[in-house]
């Protein structure tokens, strides 16, 4: 180590090895000893200053609130979120409104409908009605989303073919905008051509009902007929 | 004033060759007069605009120059502000940056005419983008205005001139380094990756709508604090412990403070879009970037006024030209910072938001740091490398007393008048009519502070010329003093 620079942290003015005057120190002398100086920084020359421990606290404080702020004014970092101030389903990344999605459709009704009712929506000839094309699904979508929400049990006649069926109440252990998702699916797929239904709709219908059995299809073409043969 | 007893004589000089200059001096002054001749010469282009737009905006009718097509505000504005970056800021800390790491790592710049073509090469293409501004051929973007075709120009020019200091980095005889070498190498690396990536996301492959204004936002912040901010806190670090011939106090701390100021200095951009529609948590983000670059900031204040604050330093320094610069510029820096935090919350932000207060705090930055520690380094450099005195010490003083008032009074009216100006525009009360009204008694400051500027710099230019012409004959033809 070279001698002179065996007290780099008092501060104390330092000549260049010219001793050039107020000119400083020379460049590499200036390197040198500042780089002494962030290696050796255990060795205090003059007493013990609580700044570096308090800095610490401090900067860590900073990290604290930074990660703080973050989490609460960054609307759970969606990126449809742009204003703080929006209301919170907004700022959350909710839906603001529902949008009738017949894709999110097509997967629930694959998970849901399609053992009975296939994937093509013909049905089983002799055990399953068909929804192509079927004046069932089309018209009113109340129709729909009771017999998905209540199930159906007895004679049914779907395009001039009866059949003796039983559907469950699917739609009971569904959200709203599922049903919605899927009547809109069905009511457009494979030809059909109603239009979609909204999810507001089907809440609607779920408090009128209520809790009941699985309908009669009479009963049901009583309340709603249907709008076509 | 002692600056003008100053020798001009480094030390450990070579026996050999010209006897004023070191190896390392010598090697760089070509390109170094260069860079610097130019940097003058468009700072006092950019501060004759600078006067001309402050009377078009100061006067409601539509100033002097209404009738004159070429002199609108648009042009003016745009063509000043582009020359104040890139003709004086680049050119000038080219020049410095190129001598700090020269002499910090005792490089000798062997081709030398490729930073000279580098430098010929900005200059043309910045001659010909200030031309097209005024052409009216702009794009509508803030320090991008300059059409598409100068862009790649100046990112070459960029790399044959600014990447010196990397290449004496590189070179450097020690493994030590020092805090101003980290800072000029930041500053080196991030402008052009940042340049080029804002001109293909803006210019040539437009991003979608949005993504537009975040890119520009992420430039600017990135080439006012990556350029001007880390070359400038690069000078203020070798300055003060060379010109006070002490080390810097809290030195074990610089390397948080550079480390912290690249982190946080790239992300603070969108803080400049708060209340647009951008994605909240990148608003969210540009605000925490602001807040921590207080850490930098309390760092090199605990640095460069610990400093200074010992040992009678901050006399001494108001009696040293070159000191006397750079720690005003020191002080301005530390404003800016604590500035820039506050105003980054979105309660303040939302007052100043769509006034002249963000020009002020560049300003700040730009002008009362970054270009005062120029001013103060090239009182330091230029001398060694020309080897003569500066010709006339009333002119150092007239060009301290203007630029330091001409600065101090664009700032506080850029930022008091910024504020009242949104305080107004928030009261539905008050008219739009009354709010412009109340805003011309600070453009008239503004108009009065861009004079003294200009006087200013005309001063440092006749000096800084005179001391080149001085000594204009070759090195060998010996000393003048």
């Amino acid at each position: 180590m070279n001698d002179r620079n065996r007290h780099p942290d008092n501060n104390r003015p330092r000549r260049g090895p010219s001793g050039a005057g107020s000119e400083g120190p020379s460049d590499g002398r200036l390197v040198e000893v500042h780089s002494q100086l962030s290696r050796d920084k255990d060795e205090p020359a003059e007493g013990f200053s609580l700044t570096p421990i308090f800095i610490v606290f401090l900067f860590c404080g900073f990290g604290f609130w930074a990660g703080l702020y973050l989490t609460q004014n960054s609307g759970n970092f969606a990126p449809s979120a742009f204003d703080l101030n929006a209301p919170k389903a907004a700022v959350a990344g909710g839906p603001v409104a529902f949008e009738p999605d017949a894709a999110k459709g097509e997967k629930l009704f694959l998970a849901n409908c399609a053992a009975c009712h296939q994937a093509t929506g013909l049905g089983v000839p002799g055990a399953f009605p068909p929804l192509a094309k079927s004046a069932w699904v089309a018209g009113s979508e109340e129709r729909v989303i009771k017999a998905i929400l209540a199930g159906l049990a007895g004679e049914i006649e779907v395009n001039g073919v009866k059949y003796n069926g039983n559907m469950p109440n699917i739609g009971a252990g569904l959200k709203d905008a599922q049903i919605a998702h899927i009547a809109t699916y069905v009511r457009q797929a494979w030809g059909n051509t109603a239009e979609p239904v909204m999810d507001t709709k089907v809440a609607e219908v779920r408090k009128a009902i209520g809790n009941r059995a699985q309908y009669i299809p009479a009963d049901l073409l009583k309340e709603h007929p249907l709008e076509t043969k | 004033m002692t600056q003008e007893n100053r020798s001009g004589r480094p030390q450990g000089r070579p026996p050999e060759g010209d006897s004023r200059l070191t190896r390392t001096e010598s090697q760089l002054r070509g390109p170094f007069l260069l860079f610097f001749i130019s940097s003058v010469i468009w700072l006092l282009a950019a501060s004759v605009l600078g006067v001309i737009a402050a009377l078009q905006q100061g006067s409601l009718a539509g100033g002097p120059f209404r009738d004159c097509e070429i002199l609108t505000y648009g042009h003016v504005a745009a063509a000043q502000h582009n020359l104040f970056v890139y003709g004086w800021g680049f050119n000038a800390f080219f020049a410095l940056n190129l001598w700090l790491l020269s002499q910090l790592g005792r490089f000798e710049l062997r081709n030398g005419w490729l930073a000279t073509l580098g430098g010929v090469f900005w200059n043309l293409a910045l001659t010909y983008g200030v031309v097209l501004i005024f052409a009216g051929n702009q794009t509508g973007f803030a320090l991008l205005e300059f059409p598409r075709e100068v862009g790649p120009v100046l990112a070459v020019a960029f790399l044959l001139a600014g990447f010196w200091p990397i290449v004496a980095f590189a070179r450097r005889p020690t493994g030590h380094t020092f805090a101003s070498q980290w800072f000029v190498v930041a500053a080196s690396f991030a402008f052009p990756l940042t340049y080029l990536l804002a001109q293909l996301l803006i210019l040539w492959q437009p991003a979608s709508g949005v993504v537009q204004a975040i890119a520009h936002s992420w430039f600017v912040s990135n080439l006012l604090h990556l350029w001007f901010g880390a070359s400038a806190l690069a000078a203020v670090y070798y300055f003060l412990p060379k010109v006070l011939g002490r080390t810097i106090s809290g030195y074990y701390l610089a390397p948080v403070a550079f480390w912290s100021f690249v982190l946080f200095a790239g992300w603070t951009g969108p803080s400049a879009l708060i209340g647009a529609p951008v994605p909240l948590w990148l608003q969210s983000v540009g605000v925490v970037a602001c807040a921590m670059l207080i850490i930098p900031v309390i760092i090199t204040a605990i640095n460069f006024h610990g400093t200074l604050s010992s040992e009678g330093g901050w006399s001494r320094a108001w009696n040293d030209t070159t000191l006397r610069f750079v720690s005003f510029g020191a002080v301005a820096f530390t404003l800016f910072g604590v500035l820039n935090t506050v105003f980054g919350f979105r309660g303040y932000n939302s007052v100043v938001r769509f006034t002249s207060f963000a020009a002020g705090q560049e300003q700040l930055l730009t002008y009362a740091f970054a270009s005062m520690v120029l001013f103060g380094a090239t009182y330091f450099v230029l001398p060694r490398l020309t080897g003569s005195r500066w010709p006339s010490a009333k002119l150092v003083h007239v060009h301290f007393w203007a630029t330091a008032l001409g600065a101090i009074a664009t700032i506080i009216a850029l930022l008091v008048g910024g504020w009242e100006n949104g305080k107004q525009l928030a009261d539905a009360s008050v008219s739009f009519q009354q709010v412009a009204k109340a805003g011309s008694t600070w453009n008239a400051v503004l108009s009065v502070s861009a004079v003294l500027l200009l006087v200013g710099h005309v001063a440092f230019a006749l000096n800084a010329f005179g001391m080149i012409l001085k000594s204009s004959a070759p090195a060998s033809a010996g000393r003048h003093d």
